[in-house]
């Protein structure tokens, strides 16, 4: 079918591209880096320069600032009308407001920036910084989300092609994809907040459902990891028989209001994920990898162990950064004691180990203190907002409160870019793993897992470098609905308030940010591509 | 093949998920029986607030929306006047009048009482409570009415106002019109009299609204360096040095930094709430506490918080308990059904009000101009309860075609005047005497008629189409000549036939003066009647009640019989809130369902 044009296509398009990428790195071999870098941002300064006049003009020319007054029966309306026609200077002409704006932005290399002040009369620098953190608090979690879920779907689907897992991903994401982002916000809403919050109020399943949810996890596990039909039927079998008696002993134990993890737990699926991390990365054969991974697990827990009581009595963010980080230097260095002849590998498989435990640490205080949350706040997931207003509770119920008032929009905004993602990385998977070089991996006998991490993976990688970067600046643009429809006041709203009210000052403030962004991504894509491929590097 | 079909079940699936979740929306709240008694408790007799009786502040937090930012403490500067902040400081004055549900003026006792001590000339005398004070501590006085008046009558150069044209010192969305009025000031024996009077110089009919909440004066002298008693003389003798400091901090010295909230050393409140200390949340929400130095009926729940959001998710934050009241702007079919759907968990409240909509004919040029029968032909041709019907009823089940411009057909005095001045001819679409008028006026068929409004409107589309639709048979050829400028260009250069758009009322009797009279500032269309500009004068000339209720319908028939316009509808307002709060009810007036926001409470009774 469509897919099976790719052979013979992309084999000559790399028989021509070759030499001409060759070319380009050879030309620009003689210019340093940074000259480079320099060309780029003065040319981008340029092209914004162009585009803000541009975007200038076509706001204050997009309505009429007065209209709600024209509309007034207000006795003193002209007084009203002369005033903010002053105000917003809407006699002067076009070029000389820009020429203002311009020169208030020109402030902020000299240090006295000046982004204007809205229809209100708000300082418009203050409120961009003010929106942007709170749009970066947004989409920052759901970038990197959609960018992990997004590659590891892209080359699962990639590695098992026209399979029902296949068909499945390419179909919910074209689904995802073309889904009306307030609609989806509306379903959400329904189901992951309104109706959730009724049923955690019991936290009970009813049986149908549980057999229900069990049969549906043991027909999705066995498409994903497939095999013969008698494969299959084992493991969904045994996927059914897990869930559902993990989800009566829920039941049993109350665990959806009082959920618990435990030391036991934080154990087990470090454990578990230090493995699969190994058997990723250096490969179970690598024995070295795998102890270093089980000693970084066990080092995890026992710190746990000693520092509970700190986390639990004495916790800030200071604290938590402070441990993360040491534990991120102790796993590194676990894992270059560990070593021998790969240490790099080593290295890896412990620092993303170490990250995971940490993750899992996290994971089991925030569980512990669930029901306490529940009680100051019985309907925990909000449908609007950044955050509980006049929320008091302690620091974890703090934790918690952010946690479930941004899970929805994350949930919406990752499944929207978890689409795009899988989709490119699956093309350009599958584009790597039929080129030559694949072929001669193969041939000279080494395993799938390093053909597939080492050869295919880095190089598919590069491509998806520019859009994921692409993707996190069009992020910031394209959060205005979700922002709209959560009730976020980020630089969505910024856009949205100005361009109605006609007020240039923080459409152009949105602007500056997003174009900024734009060009600050594109740039940092540029430099991931050096260090990605080595062709550009040399 | 196997996909498609496949993709094709799961396509269905997903679109049944929208239409089933549109009619599944269930209530939030988990005890639903309690919901029944609400109303009974102090269910307001009159149009103004009930008594309540003994109130004790109650511990709790109320969550109501509004659309948008709180933006200043000072919410009389033409910056931050919006419905929004007006929602927030509303709560933070008193004042010696409010509005009532239908529009009737209410006075409140426990701040003050006023009365007119003479007619002609008018002089009002107002009365502040002995214990009307500032939540510092310091009382409220004829010093804080003193500056009220000099924001609104001083000039930039330092004068009084003389005709109210002046650019005026202090920013007043008011602007110069207490010192066009009352050029001599309020009078009182001292800076810190409970009691003054206001000299009209020629009589004023809007007399009873004419008193603003006021601004802290001793707040103000603070801030120019002067005490409150030089700040009253400065003000008598028109000092410019005080006087510019004064009114430099009263234009910019309460603008706010988003999420700081002001300093409770510079906005003290008369109101039953206050600020909250680190209440506000820049862009998420406020939160006011109650006044604990209220001396009136203190605020029925302790807390209430206003959330930052849009009209499309109120709704859903309701049923999810986010929100308490909601007051969703521009509802829409969609609204009420949505919100029938949560049941008992919520109390709807749908009104009419004090924003109508009409159709104005051109009086400068165009075929209506000269011709009462073209008009006439076009006011039989308009299908008026069909428009009602159609779209206002689903969103406002009680609403009614609007037969004047006025008066509300919710108000007492609506029947009086309508059956005095019109005898519901344009009620049902006459085509036949649309047509004998047509001809009579010699128009020709195919006469185009451009109805102008400001696009986008999609509830003016409609009801462009359900005129073109009707008209059409009679020989007009309708134009929907919507237009995002309309009120910018196509209104002030005539370029229509007839323009749709909507009223605000305000409260006032004779503000309709400039509307309709010769040569009203907001007479678009050029209208100009003998009859009805006299009256007019006799009306806003007068503070007797009596006067006014005599005049009205001989302006409303003469405008009928020569058709200035024709009056389509209120429109509808639609509130909701949780069936466990009690007191909550919408409003026509401005302030909506905030009107009563100090009496709202949980429900104790179940």
């Amino acid at each position: 079918m469509n897919g099976g044009s790719f052979y013979p296509v992309s084999y000559s398009d790399t028989l021509i591209a070759f030499p001409s990428r060759r070319r380009a790195a050879s030309a620009s071999k003689g210019q340093p880096v940074l000259k480079f870098i320099l060309r780029r941002i003065g040319a981008s300064a340029l092209v914004l320069l162009g585009a803000s006049f541009l975007m200038f003009i076509l706001t204050v020319n997009s309505g009429d600032p007065l209209q709600d007054l024209r509309e007034s029966n207000d006795p003193n309306r002209d007084q009203l009308m002369a005033e903010r026609t002053e105000r917003m200077r809407l006699d002067d002409s076009d070029w000389e407001r820009y020429w203002d704006w311009l020169s208030g932005v020109g402030g902020c290399f000299t240090g006295s920036c000046d982004l204007g002040v809205t229809i209100n009369g708000i300082d418009v620098l203050n409120l961009t910084q003010q929106a942007a953190s709170s749009t970066l608090r947004l989409i920052t979690l759901s970038t990197l989300l959609a960018i992990v879920v997004g590659v590891a779907l892209g080359i699962m689907t990639a590695i098992r092609q026209y399979s029902g897992f296949d068909y499945a991903v390419t179909f919910s994401a074209f689904l995802f994809f073309s889904l009306p982002v307030f609609w989806a916000a509306t379903l959400l809403k329904e189901y992951a907040a309104i109706q959730y919050n009724n049923w955690i109020a019991v936290g009970q399943y009813a049986p149908w459902t549980i057999v229900i949810a069990a049969l549906l996890a043991g027909f999705l596990l066995q498409a994903v990891l497939g095999g013969s039909a008698r494969r299959r039927l084992v493991t969904g079998a045994a996927t059914f028989g897990f869930v559902a008696v993990l989800l009566f002993a829920f039941n049993a134990l109350d665990w959806w209001r009082n959920p618990m993890f435990g030391i036991a737990g934080v154990l087990v699926v470090s454990a578990a994920a230090g493995v699969l991390v190994t058997a990723l990365v250096a490969g179970l054969r690598n024995r070295r990898a795998l102890y270093a991974a089980l000693t970084t697990v066990v080092v995890g827990v026992i710190a746990y162990w000693f520092t509970a009581p700190l986390l639990v009595n004495e916790p800030s963010w200071l604290l938590l950064i402070g441990l993360f980080v040491v534990s991120l230097v102790v796993s590194v260095a676990i894992g270059a004691a560990w070593g021998g002849y790969a240490r790099k590998d080593s290295m890896l498989v412990t620092g993303i180990t170490g990250v995971i435990t940490s993750i899992m640490v996290v994971a089991d205080v925030l569980m512990a203190h669930w029901n306490s949350f529940l009680g100051v706040k019985s309907r925990p997931i909000s449908t609007i907002g950044s955050q509980t207003p006049n929320f008091n509770g302690e620091f974890w119920e703090r934790v918690l409160d952010m946690g479930t008032q941004i899970l929805l929009p994350t949930i919406l905004l990752t499944l929207v870019s978890v689409a795009t993602h899988s989709r490119y990385t699956r093309s350009s998977m599958l584009e790597t793993l039929n080129q030559d070089y694949v072929r001669t991996a193969r041939s000279k006998g080494l395993s799938e897992r390093e053909v597939i991490v080492k050869h295919a993976f880095r190089n598919a990688l590069i491509p998806i470098t520019t859009i994921v970067a692409f993707d996190f600046a069009a992020l910031i643009g394209g959060a205005i609905i979700t922002e709209q429809v959560f009730g976020w006041k980020g630089m969505g709203a910024l856009f949205q308030d100005g361009l109605r009210a006609v007020d240039p000052a923080p459409v152009m403030a949105f602007f500056l940010v997003t174009g900024i962004a734009a060009v600050l991504m594109n740039l940092l894509a540029d430099i991931a591509y050096a260090a990605l491929d080595p062709r550009i590097r040399r | 093949m196997k996909i498609r079909r496949l993709s094709a079940a799961v396509a269905v699936a997903a679109s049944g998920a929208l239409l089933f979740s549109a009619c599944t929306s269930p209530a939030g709240n988990d005890d639903p029986a309690d919901g029944e008694s609400t109303a009974t408790s102090a269910a307001a007799s009159g149009p103004c607030k009930a008594d309540l009786g003994d109130v004790e502040t109650a511990d709790g937090e109320i969550k109501m929306s509004i659309e948008d930012e709180f933006l200043s403490y000072n919410g009389l500067t033409p910056e931050a006047y919006s419905v929004y902040n007006s929602a927030v400081v509303d709560q933070l004055f008193g004042n010696f009048y409010y509005f009532g549900t239908d529009g009737t003026i209410c006075t409140d006792e426990n701040y003050g009482t006023y009365e007119a001590i003479s007619e002609d000339p008018l002089q009002v005398q107002y009365t502040l409570n002995d214990e009307a004070a500032w939540s510092d501590g310091t009382p409220v006085t004829y010093a804080d009415y003193m500056l009220d008046w000099a924001a609104r009558a001083i000039t930039e150069d330092g004068k009084v106002t003389d005709d109210g044209s002046e650019t005026p010192l202090f920013n007043h969305i008011d602007g110069l019109s207490l010192g066009d009025y009352v050029p001599e000031g309020p009078q009182a024996d001292s800076p810190d009299a409970k009691s003054f009077t206001y000299d009209y110089e020629r009589v004023y009919a809007d007399w009873k609204i004419h008193a603003y909440p006021p601004l802290p004066a001793h707040v103000v002298a603070e801030q120019a360096g002067v005490s409150t008693e030089e700040l009253v003389t400065a003000i008598q003798e028109l000092d410019m040095d005080v006087l510019k400091d004064a009114a430099e901090f009263w234009n910019k010295g309460w603008l706010s930094k988003p999420g700081e909230v002001p300093d409770p050393a510079i906005a003290p409140v008369t109101g039953p709430y206050d600020f909250k200390a680190d209440g506000w949340e820049s862009g998420q929400y406020i939160t006011l506490e109650a006044n604990s130095e209220y001396w009136g009926t203190p605020a029925a729940t302790k807390e209430l918080t206003f959330r930052f959001i849009g009209a499309d998710a109120q709704i859903q934050a309701l049923a999810n308990g986010d929100l308490d009241v909601i007051q969703p702007s521009g509802p829409t079919v969609d609204t009420t059904t949505q919100l029938e759907q949560l049941g008992d968990a919520v109390n709807v409240d749908t009104n009419q009000n004090l924003t109508w909509e009409h159709l104005d004919y051109n009086f400068n040029s165009g075929i209506f101009a000269d011709s009462l029968e073209a008009r006439e032909a076009f006011a039989h041709c308009v299908p008026r309860q069909k428009i009602v019907d159609d779209l206002i009823k689903p969103i406002a089940p009680e609403a009614v075609i609007m037969n004047a411009r006025e008066v509300f057909p919710f108000q007492d005095n609506y029947e009086d005047v309508v059956s005095a001045s019109y005898d519901g001819r344009y009620d049902e679409v006459d085509l036949d005497a649309a047509k004998e008028k047509f001809e009579a006026a010699g128009l020709k068929e195919g006469e185009k008629v451009r109805i102008g409004y400001a696009a986008p409107n999609p509830r003016r589309a409609a009801e462009v189409e359900a005129i073109k639709s009707s008209c059409d048979q009679v020989g007009f050829e309708i134009i929907d000549s919507a237009s995002p400028d309309f009120f910018d260009k196509d209104l002030p250069n005539g370029d229509y036939e007839v323009a749709l758009f909507a009223w605000a009322g305000s409260g006032q009797i004779a503000s309709g003066e400039n509307i309709y009279s010769t040569p009203g500032t907001q007479n678009y269309g050029g209208y100009s009647d003998e009859t009805v500009d006299e009256a007019w004068k006799t009306l806003s000339s007068s503070t007797d009640e009596a006067v006014h209720a005599e005049q009205l319908p001989i302006i409303e028939k003469q405008l009928w019989d020569t058709l200035y316009g024709i009056p389509l509808f209120a429109h509808p307002g639609v509130i909701a809130s949780s069936s466990n709060l009690v007191n909550v009810h919408n409003s026509a007036a401005q302030t909506g369902v905030l009107w009563n926001a100090e009496q709202w409470a949980a429900n104790t009774a179940s």
